[in-house]
């Protein structure tokens, strides 16, 4: 199974003839409550970065009549992470396949794609495939003769990080700023214009067609056992060949890192590696040699598997420095709602830019890690925790670095 | 009704309630900032997090809802130490000039700070985030952006409220600030509301800002005069001025006010007031003015003039009384007349009625009561004597008028009265409920209390009247709060 194959299924013509649309025709002959059970049979799990099964997320939607609605998130931006472009670049009616799976599962009649702003090419390639997709009848009124109707909007966003967050992307979609909304209601029961709503992930979407084409059962074998099927991690860094790969969840990172990334480049060591997008805890060298890419032995080792957005640090890269980047960008990013995320983080980052020029003192490292430690979990969305997790985790695998910059002998950066 | 337990002791909620509210009605208090009763809940300031066991992370308590077993604590380390931090992220880009804020002795900054924070600022960089200041907003308020905590209370008022959506954040993260949409201004007439419900000193009252201390303030429970919803109020005054005056927040009528309503208390010292009664362009202090008007009604008596009494909806009971007993056991008269009323209705569907008189319901009692006609009945007299407000609604030709007013006019014959501030008096709103204004300042020396003005002209007619208000209020049809 493979969701990027190495030809480009651009178009529909190549995506039919390779067995596209294939799943939606099982699909529709099956019961709406089937497909979700061959779904959670699947223990497919969402790729967006909080892991939640796929199947139980869409049995919490009420089984009545209402309005429902699918929500495909493409507002893919966390720094690393850039497997989603890949997906829309090079299988987009994989996409639309999985949304319309899951509209009939849920019994929905309406989708919206909710494309990163920046992704300009990547919109007009979705607009083409929904086009396309209905010329060809898979979409619209009364679906291969089903009486299944089922119609995408593409939504564009403005170029806010948080509008990734659920949502704050429902917010978005319903023209309001992109704030996240107090938890519960779930976007299960009050989600997109108050009705119940499924969003999912690209690559979440993307696997359904697979899954329902293969079977629950077969695609629970792929991987390990509370992490089935295939996973993209999207490799940038001091590594030969970085980019996106799709490897069965479970594989060593040691493995990965030498088979697949052919080893790090010439003269730079491995120093760290941000696993899973630039919001998860750090690990270091050792630890990562040690870990294999599957949410339990990355929960194990302190950090989550999250986006599969890979960052890979070598021993040229300052930490203080790679921090403080982090830092700056979750700071412009912060939507300003919550006291501890909208103050935490202008201060975390005006406080790491004084450690960087040596202005600071020992026990404003110290004062750093507490700031982020009172920043996590006291938030409505995650997005203090996605600062605060990487703050201390580099503190405390890194302080020596930190030291370093206080004392004005920090021999990477020379600072 | 599910039953809980906060800080070992057992609750019941009501349905649908939510653990801030829970507390509240049990006397345990719970900090908020962007928590209001009467606006939706945000749950972003974070000040309310509390412990609930088997849940890992803290909750706020203005949002989560109370559910069947729950066990809350609303004290413990874990608790105490969010608060504290939860202060500490407000505080490091507030402007720490409390000495020249106006909103010292009722920041919830400040107090929190005392009650929950205590800590030494940790925040040793130079670069504070700057935003905004002094920056007006409408006709009433000043809006000062580097104090705001983004509780978005006032936001939310003119979301819901007022639905007029004047305000919104912009920019986010810590760049975030309150602003005014371009094309609409700060227009609405509630706008006052904002500086109340701003728990910080962004939102400050031009009227009010920098002329008081509000802890050297007393406040005087009283009612609104200046329309017939007759809201709740709290007067605000010391050493004999009046300073500011905001809603008493209520279940039956109001938990708001209109700003024209919190103006209303100007009149007391406006270059408008009439300090002296007027007879022909003459003033005269009490005592005259007591005798002038026993000459002319006597004589008017001896002449068989036609004299007219008009009860009006803008005074209160025990002066409409008053009146009634002079037209009946002094001129005796026949002609008393009451005036009718505008239609009552909100008009704006928050709180302005179209009838902009306080006691309109008080008087239809007394019609009642009293056999008391209409004067679109009647038409022609010799002297008519009533409130000066309600001579534009007579349609009958005047001869001569004896008005009571506070207000400087052009009538020839005009009796001073003490303002609503200056005087008890008992009205009954649109509702039906009886309701008291509260003495809070003293009057200038010649102006009266309408009821004591009119038993002295009785007295000079040596008539002494032997009923007391209350008696007669107390047999008049008016219902009364929590019924």
């Amino acid at each position: 199974m493979k969701i990027i194959l190495e030809k480009e299924l651009f178009d529909i013509k190549t995506y039919i003839t390779n067995g596209g649309y294939n799943a939606i025709k099982k699909a529709l002959t099956m019961t709406p409550q089937s497909v979700i059970d061959e779904v959670k049979k699947s223990n497919l799990r969402g790729r967006g970065g909080a892991g939640f099964p796929t199947g139980l997320k869409w049995s919490f939607i009420p089984k009545d009549k209402s309005q429902k609605y699918v929500v495909c998130n493409s507002d893919e931006s966390e720094p690393g992470t850039f497997k989603d472009r890949e997906i829309i670049h090079k299988n987009p009616h994989s996409i639309i396949e999985g949304m319309i799976i899951a509209g009939y599962a849920i019994g929905a009649t309406k989708g919206y794609i909710y494309i990163r702003g920046e992704f300009v090419r990547e919109a007009r390639i979705i607009e083409k495939t929904i086009y396309e997709a209905k010329e060809s009848g898979y979409l619209g009124k009364n679906i291969l003769n089903s009486g299944f109707d089922f119609d995408i909007t593409v939504v564009r966003g403005a170029g806010a990080y948080i509008c990734g967050e659920e949502t704050a992307l429902l917010e978005s979609i319903e023209g309001k700023q992109g704030k996240p909304r107090i938890k519960p209601p779930f976007p299960a029961t009050k989600g997109l214009f108050s009705s119940p709503t499924v969003i999912n992930n690209v690559e979440t979407l993307a696997a359904v067609p697979y899954i329902m084409i293969m079977g629950g059962e077969k695609y629970s074998r792929i991987g390990k056992e509370k992490s089935s099927g295939t996973k993209l991690f999207s490799v940038s860094g001091p590594v030969n060949k970085p980019g996106v790969y799709e490897i069965e969840l479970g594989l060593s990172f040691k493995d990965f890192l030498e088979n697949y990334l052919m080893g790090m480049k010439d003269g730079v060591k491995l120093k760290a590696v941000i696993v899973g997008g630039s919001s998860v805890p750090v690990i270091t060298a050792d630890e990562a040699m040690k870990v294999n890419l599957d949410y339990e032995s990355l929960s194990q080792a302190g950090t989550m598997l999250g986006s599969g957005g890979m960052i890979i640090i070598g021993d040229n890269q300052c930490m203080v420095e790679a921090l403080y980047i982090l830092a700056r960008f979750y700071h412009h990013e912060s939507c300003g709602q919550c006291t501890p995320c909208r103050e935490g983080t202008g201060w975390i980052y005006k406080l790491l830019s004084e450690i960087l020029s040596g202005k600071c003192k020992e026990k404003d490292i110290d004062l750093l890690y507490e700031i982020a430690e009172n920043m996590m979990g006291r938030t409505i969305c995650p997005l203090a925790d996605a600062l605060s997790m990487p703050v201390m985790s580099f503190v405390k695998k890194f302080r020596n670095e930190f030291d370093k910059h206080i004392e004005g002998s920090c021999e990477i950066c020379q600072r | 009704m599910p039953k809980i337990n906060v800080d070992g002791k057992d609750l019941i909620a009501n349905d649908g309630e939510s653990i801030l509210n829970v507390c509240e009605r049990n006397g345990i208090y719970i900090p908020r900032y962007c928590y209001h009763p009467s606006l939706s809940v945000a749950g972003n300031c974070r000040m309310c997090l509390v412990e609930i066991e088997k849940m890992p992370k803290l909750q706020t308590a203005c949002s989560t809802i109370a559910s069947e077993g729950m066990v809350v604590k609303t004290d413990s380390e874990k608790v105490r130490k969010a608060r504290k931090d939860v202060l500490e992220f407000l505080l490091i880009n507030h402007p720490l000039d409390c000495s020249i804020c106006d909103q010292v002795g009722e920041c919830f900054l400040q107090d929190y700070y005392f009650t929950y924070g205590l800590r030494k600022s940790r925040f040793k960089l130079e670069n504070k985030n700057q935003k905004q200041k002094r920056r007006e907003v409408g006709k009433y308020l000043v809006l000062d952006n580097e104090r705001c905590i983004l509780c978005t209370r006032c936001v939310r008022f003119s979301n819901e409220v007022t639905k007029t959506d004047e305000l919104f954040v912009n920019s986010r993260g810590d760049r975030a600030f309150i602003d005014i949409s371009p094309e609409k201004g700060v227009t609405n007439k509630y706008s006052l509301n904002i500086a109340d419900i701003c728990p910080v000193g962004a939102f400050t009252s031009k009227d009010f800002r920098f002329k008081q201390r509000v802890y050297m303030l007393q406040t005087t429970k009283s009612i609104c005069t200046l329309c017939a919803t007759g809201c709740k109020i709290n007067i605000w005054h010391n050493n004999n001025t009046i300073y500011r005056i905001t809603p008493e927040p209520n279940i039956y009528t109001n938990t708001w006010m209109c700003d024209d309503g919190r103006m209303n208390y100007k009149i007391v010292n406006s270059s408008e007031r009439l300090t002296h009664s007027m007879i022909n362009g003459t003033e005269y202090n009490k005592r005259q003015t007591v005798k002038q008007v026993f000459n002319k009604l006597s004589k008017a008596m001896d002449d068989k003039l036609r004299i007219a009494v008009v009860l009006s909806n803008y005074l209160s009971i025990e002066d409409n009384i008053s009146l009634i007993y002079l037209a009946k056991n002094v001129l005796k008269t026949p002609y008393i007349f009451s005036i009718e009323s505008n239609q009552q209705k909100i008009e704006d569907g928050i709180l302005i009625n179209s009838d902009k008189s306080p006691n309109s319901n008080g008087i239809k009692l007394l019609v009642k009561k009293y056999g008391i006609k209409d004067i679109s009945e009647y038409a022609e007299y010799d002297i008519v004597i009533g409130f000066y407000e309600d001579i534009k609604n007579l349609r009958i030709s005047l001869v001569k008028t004896i008005l009571f007013s506070y207000k400087k006019s052009s009538y020839p014959c005009l009796i001073a009265l003490k303002t609503y501030f200056e005087t008890d008096g008992s009205f009954i709103n649109w509702q039906g409920y009886l309701r008291k204004t509260a003495k809070v300042v003293n009057s200038p020396e010649n102006t009266f209390d309408l009821h004591h003005f009119l038993m002295e002209v009785s007295h000079l007619f040596a008539v002494y009247p032997d009923f007391n208000f209350k008696g007669i209020i107390k047999d008049l049809k008016y219902k009364e709060e929590g019924q």
